[in-house]
């Protein structure tokens, strides 16, 4: 999670782009016979969200407050009352289907948005998933692991809330203003005018606010993710800091950062502070400015009329014009949080749009069964990483040139840093070469359909990896195909079924996140069986250096010698006895193949093999 | 403290935290800032009382409206006072709004420096045991839920004060319409504990579930190569959209409910105002009240509504909060394993540098265990790192150790430096044991080089002065030289003002290496201590670098640990150690005639030099 902090990921200021929120929009469209529902049920709840304070309006002018029964003689009053109390009961009424059918509307039209939005996330997730499947390795070495995983997992969260809490919200709030606007002026264009006389305030108010609180919003965040960056980078190399005496220098440069973020803060608090009250104020000022105009209209006339000027009216304009102030105050916030996840769809965006570096050609060649003929040609190659910055790559492999036969067992040796694992890498095409060929059968690797093509190829690694859940899922992979006799039998094959069968749940054993409960031993008998299982035509296999019990040894080393038969391998070599069982002996040097032939020959000869022989493998042969 | 470094701030002492009473921790640190809290329950008070004039405002006009006795001077005034009330209600709002959230953000400062103290203060073993990401995960987000609780959390329990006096003001006019408009008030109470509850449970449910997504996703790119190599693209995918699947479904259950949030809010005034006008309506026609009396009534009941909306929200912001400030204050609450103590005396000095230890034994403490073994009594303990180690070393002497990987070379100069204390045993210097020298002396007298060296995102110069932060630059120039990195710097493109790091130049792990030993030389210790300081550059420039300092190791101790015999061949004096324990000692030549691990080690490393120089 330490990535979470990276500078760019928290830096980007946006402005609302058109084209990034049209691709957004572009998600939704399986949904848009959902999307025109929740919009006409936002235009149904404008209408009856109006309706109560019309409602409201009607019972106090023609009932509560009705003229006729307080001007009535004293004898016909109860009579009055008795009519005025049937007339109110049926506004009650009246109302309290508006108040219902509103919950049950606005209930149904949240919920459809958040479930359509739910169903976005999830489409966009398992698409930016899948197509990270099919990036290269060359790409997940340059960008951090927890870089990507913000991406499929924050990101997407926050460009599901533009969905839901921004564009909805603000076609909400601008239906509620557009409904509230006709209700008003439909009643008393006037008294309309007058209860929004104060709105050129607000939004000035609101503009006003924006800029300055933006400004100070994105200070606020660029200053915290300094702070963290800053202090991360303090937590990790705290041992020098202690063993150079640095604590109070860099602790008095920690308090003056954090004094800066504080100050940031506290000025953006003074924004809310003025903002809210004075939007209030205002609020009230149209309030002031409707009874104040109802009671002149009521003064001059003499009497009340309800729409004109009445207590009804005053009490309905209040609520409308309340009614009206909500949505623009909400919209400057709501400005904040779609740019933030304008933010984040573009960084999702551009992973998405990344496009996968090596993959299938134009007709890619299928290959069911592959013979397990290997011919490298003249092949150079470099990190692509490397690449990219100097002009003369570094090449990890220096025209290679190397035929293997099918059947044939291959051990490559050489010191640290030769280019034997770089090989090893080639040959799945986890990476491309920039020169030369590499053939598999006489065909190039890069014309294979690339998938089955890999499935040909077994690779056992150095570092065992293995996924967390059942061993029999670590074993079949998820390949139907796989029974559980044969899982079974491949397990006892390669001597993995005797400790297996011993854990609690035998093949239905948990293995922890990357096989933490396994001894290094145990994962290796495991990845064999799954090798084995796979059945591949060419095996690669990184001789583990781990030191390991003399007992797993010795089963590891019968199970590798099986895995080899009637396959052809590439074995990097680590122990003696798989290079004196090889066909043939490649040595690697600084990139280049130097020396090959079998263990014996190769000894007689006298050179860099007898060198390295001394080195790594002498030692074994008592074990052995 | 105060007096060595003019850079240093006031320290500021902290209160205790007390892990598992969160609130009482908050109380104590936020106990300075308890005038801005008390004045900002005042201001809210002010505020209740000013805006509780407004519905008498419009009773009496509403009234006067209502039965014509209303002349149009009256209204005038009616119109300014509103106006009035309503400007003295935002200021007190303004000042209540700025003493209460400033003082958060004021006690978020103290926590943070209070926490990023501590954290220099807590020793090495704290730090192996605690990563990093965990600690920074504290420093955001818990400090951000803390904040959040301190600041509107603190503010909306506050606006409580208002429902007193706005109930009072309801009951003042009319008893029995406030009956009336509370008497949904039972029913919804329940609606709400039981809303809050599921989503509670469904939310946590939800987390549970991303994490899970997270961790498959972490465990995909982990296993990049393994997916690739076995062609299961498909099959992962698959195992994803299980997952995600299975969030959406989580989230959508949750949405089933949480979407009746704002319809309840809004049925929930809905009701309130309709029992009003029902009610109150009634009570006007039968001329038991005033229309006026029923507009002030209406007018405060809305202004209840808010607090009570808050209320819930208020709620999860001290659940929240309370979780963050007890996983801040396990950490505040971590006694450093190391530091000054009754046993040091202050002003204690190295002089001359002569080292001792005598029989020093040390093991790692155990990694924290799951919760299942933590259960078991702990019956293994890690092995020894070293044990029953004595040797010495000579004022302006050379000392060196060998030994293969993991036999403890490191432990040992961890253990000079007191990064970790020794489980028995004695070290001393001059003839005194290591506890009496406060840590700020002695590791200004030990210049130790790491085996990982450590960068810091600043540039060259505040990368090589770091333990003497003002020197001038011909003194960094000096000890870059001594240390073979000069003409490196030279290359850089703006020499010691360049820029290293995530956003600068990045250096080779042998540029790094000698970076590291410059930093070290500036300090101009009374004792350097490198730990296989120079494995990454290559032999010859390495035998160059060893000239320079042969140079400026004399009259100085030093112990230099290293894979490479060639580098320490000219040591005074050489100790071989294997699994913790010192094998053999004694010089080069006495040490080949030997002819035990330091000779095959030798004739390993002739090998590979063989090796080497044959490209």
């Amino acid at each position: 999670m330490s990535e979470g902090y990276h500078m760019q990921d928290e830096l980007q200021e946006r402005a609302y782009d058109a084209h990034l929120m049209r691709r957004l929009l572009g998600y939704i469209r399986p949904y848009r016979g959902w999307i025109i529902l929740a919009t006409v049920l936002l235009l149904v709840l404008s209408v009856l969200g109006n309706l109560a304070p019309v409602l409201l309006m009607h019972s106090v002018d023609a009932y509560i407050n009705d003229a006729t029964r307080l001007a009535a003689p004293e004898d016909m009053v109860a009579a009055a009352a008795e009519r005025d109390l049937s007339g109110l009961y049926r506004m009650v009424l009246a109302i309290a289907a508006v108040v219902a059918l509103q919950g049950l509307l606005r209930y149904v039209q949240v919920l459809v948005v958040s479930v359509v939005g739910q169903r976005t996330m999830f489409e966009m997730r398992l698409g930016l998933f899948d197509h990270l499947q099919h990036l290269s390795l060359g790409f997940l070495d340059r960008n951090p692991a927890g870089r990507l995983l913000s991406r499929v997992t924050n990101d997407i969260e926050k460009v599901q809330q533009t969905i839901v809490e921004g564009v909805v919200a603000v076609i909400s709030d601008f239906m509620t203003l557009l409904v509230v606007l006709v209700v008003m002026f439909s009643i008393n264009p006037i008294l309309a005018c007058v209860a929004l006389s104060p709105v050129p305030l607000v939004v000035l108010t609101s503009v006003l606010f924006r800029k300055y609180a933006q400004h100070s919003f994105l200070e606020v965040r660029r200053k915290i993710a300094h702070i963290n960056s800053w202090m991360q980078e303090n937590v990790s190399g705290m041992r020098v800091v202690r063993l150079f005496n640095r604590e109070d220098v860099n602790y008095a440069e920690y308090v003056a950062r954090n004094a800066d973020h504080r100050d940031e803060w506290v000025r953006q608090v003074r924004n809310f502070a003025l903002y809210f009250p004075a939007v209030e104020f205002l609020g009230s000022l149209a309030t002031a400015l409707v009874i104040l105009y109802c009671g002149m209209v009521m003064l001059k006339t003499g009497e009340a009329t309800s729409g004109q000027g009445s207590v009804g009216t005053i009490f309905a304009f209040v609520f409308l014009a309340e009614r009206f102030f909500g949505p623009i105050r909400a919209l400057a916030d709501r400005y904040n949080l779609i740019l933030e996840a304008m933010a984040s769809s573009e960084r999702v965006f551009a992973l998405q749009d990344t496009p996968p570096d090596v993959c299938n050609g134009p007709a890619p060649v299928s290959c069911a069964r592959l013979k397990g003929a290997v011919a490298l040609e003249h092949v150079w190659f470099a990190y692509p990483s490397a690449a990219e910055l100097q002009g003369e790559p570094r090449w990890v492999l220096k025209n290679i040139t190397l035929d293997i036969a099918p059947g044939e067992r291959v051990a490559i040796v050489g010191h640290t840093g030769a280019g034997k694992s770089t090989l090893i890498h080639l040959l799945s095409r986890f990476y491309d070469i920039q020169r030369g060929h590499l053939r598999i059968d006489g065909v190039d690797v890069r014309d294979y359909d690339l998938i089955p093509m890999r499935r040909n190829i077994g690779v056992v690694l150095q570092d065992v990896f293995l996924f967390s859940g059942t061993i029999e899922e670590n074993i079949r992979l998820g390949n139907p195909e796989i029974s559980q006799e044969k899982v079974e039998a491949c397990a006892r094959h390669v001597n993995a079924a005797r400790f297996i069968e011993r854990l609690p749940g035998g093949y239905g054993y948990h293995v922890g996140e990357r096989g933490c409960n396994l001894s290094t031993g145990q994962r290796q008998l495991v990845a064999f069986a799954r090798t084995l299982a796979h059945d591949p035509r060419i095996l690669v296999l990184d001789e583990a250096t781990a030191n390991i019990d003399t007992e797993t040894e010795n089963l590891i080393q019968d199970a590798i010698a099986k895995l080899l038969e009637g396959r052809t391998s590439i074995v990097i070599a680590h122990r003696l006895s798989t290079v004196q069982h090889a066909d043939r002996i490649v040595v690697f040097h600084h990139g280049e193949i130097r020396e090959s032939g079998t263990h014996q020959e190769l000894l007689a000869h006298n050179g860099l093999y007898r060198t390295l022989y001394e080195l790594q493998y002498k030692d074994q042969t008592g074990s052995d | 403290m105060k007096n060595e470094t003019r850079h240093a701030p006031p320290e500021t002492s902290w209160p205790p935290a007390e892990p598992g009473k969160p609130f009482l921790t908050l109380l104590r640190f936020n106990r300075r800032y308890l005038r801005a809290y008390l004045t900002g329950a005042a201001l809210a008070v002010v505020f209740v009382v000013i805006s509780l004039l407004m519905p008498l405002i419009i009773r009496a006009t509403v009234q006067g409206l209502s039965t014509g006795a209303l002349g149009t001077d009256r209204l005038w005034e009616f119109f300014w006072v509103l106006l009035a009330t309503s400007i003295a209600a935002g200021v007190a709002r303004y000042f209540q709004r700025t003493l209460m959230i400033g003082a958060s953000r004021h006690f978020e400062y103290d926590l943070r420096n209070a926490y990023f103290r501590h954290l220099q203060r807590l020793s090495a073993s704290f730090f192996q045991r605690m990563p990093t990401g965990d600690l920074m995960a504290r420093a955001t987000s818990d400090m951000n839920q803390i904040r959040d609780f301190v600041g509107p959390g603190v503010m909306g329990t506050v606006d409580m004060i208002r429902l007193p006096f706005t109930l009072g003001m309801m009951f003042y006019l009319s008893v029995r319409l406030t009956l009336y408009s509370l008497l949904p008030l039972p029913a919804l109470t329940i609606l709400v504990y039981l809303f809050v509850r599921f989503m509670n449970r469904q939310s946590k449910i939800v987390q549970e579930i991303y994490a899970e997504l997270s961790t498959r996703v972490q465990e995909n790119l982990a296993g990049a190569r393994v997916v690739k190599a076995f062609g299961i693209e498909d099959r992962e995918t698959d195992r994803f959209r299980e997952k995600t699947l299975e969030y959406m479904k989580a989230n959508v259950k949750l949405a089933v409910v949480t979407s009746f949030a704002w319809p309840l809010i809004d049925m929930l005034i809905g009701v309130a105002v309709l029992m009003v006008i029902w009610q109150g309506g009634k009570l006007v026609i039968e001329n038991h009240l005033t229309l006026g009396d029923l507009s002030a009534f209406l007018i405060t009941m809305v202004m209840l509504a808010w607090p009570l909306i808050q209320f819930g929200w208020v709620l999860t912001l001290y659940q929240r909060g309370a979780v963050s400030m007890n996983r801040i204050s396990a950490i505040l609450n971590e006694v450093p394993e190391i530091s000054d103590d009754q046993r040091t005396v202050m002003n204690a000095r190295i002089t001359v540098g002569r080292i001792q230890f005598e029989g020093v034994s040390f093991r790692y403490p155990s990694p924290p265990e799951s919760a299942a073994q933590a259960a078991l009594p702990t019956t293994h303990q890690r092995p020894w790192a070293v044990e029953e180690v004595s040797f010495e070393v000579p004022a302006g002497t050379t000392l060196a150790i060998v030994g293969p990987t993991g036999s403890g070379k490191s432990t040992l100069l961890s253990l000079l430096c007191r990064e970790f204390e020794p489980v028995s045993g004695h070290i001393l210097i001059d003839g005194q044991a290591l506890e009496v020298f406060p840590l700020h002396t002695l590791r200004h007298a030990l210049g130790c080089v790491p085996q990982d060296v450590f960068i810091f995102s600043e540039s060259i110069r505040e990368n090589i002065r770091l333990g003497r932060p003002a020197i001038p630059d011909g003194e960094i120039l000096d000890a870059a030289r001594v240390a073979g990195f000069l003409g490196d710097l030279q290359e850089m493109p703006q020499q010691l003002d360049t820029l290293l790091g995530e956003r600068g130049v990045n250096l080779s792990g042998g540029q790094k290496q000698r970076l590291a030993l410059a930093r070290a030389l500036v300090c101009n210790p009374a004792i350097l201590l490198l730990d296989d300081t120079l494995s990454s550059v290559d032999t010859r420039t390495e035998e160059l670098i060893l000239r320079e300092l042969r140079g400026y190791m004399e009259g100085r101790t030093s112990i230099i640990v290293s894979h490479r015999i060639s580098s320490i061949r000219h040591a005074h004096k050489i100790i071989v150690l294997a699994d913790g324990q010192i094998v053999e000692s004694g010089n080069h030549d006495e040490l080949v005639e030997l002819d035990g691990l330091y000779a095959r080690l030798h004739q390993r490393q002739l090998l590979e030099t063989h090796l080497e120089e044959d490209s």
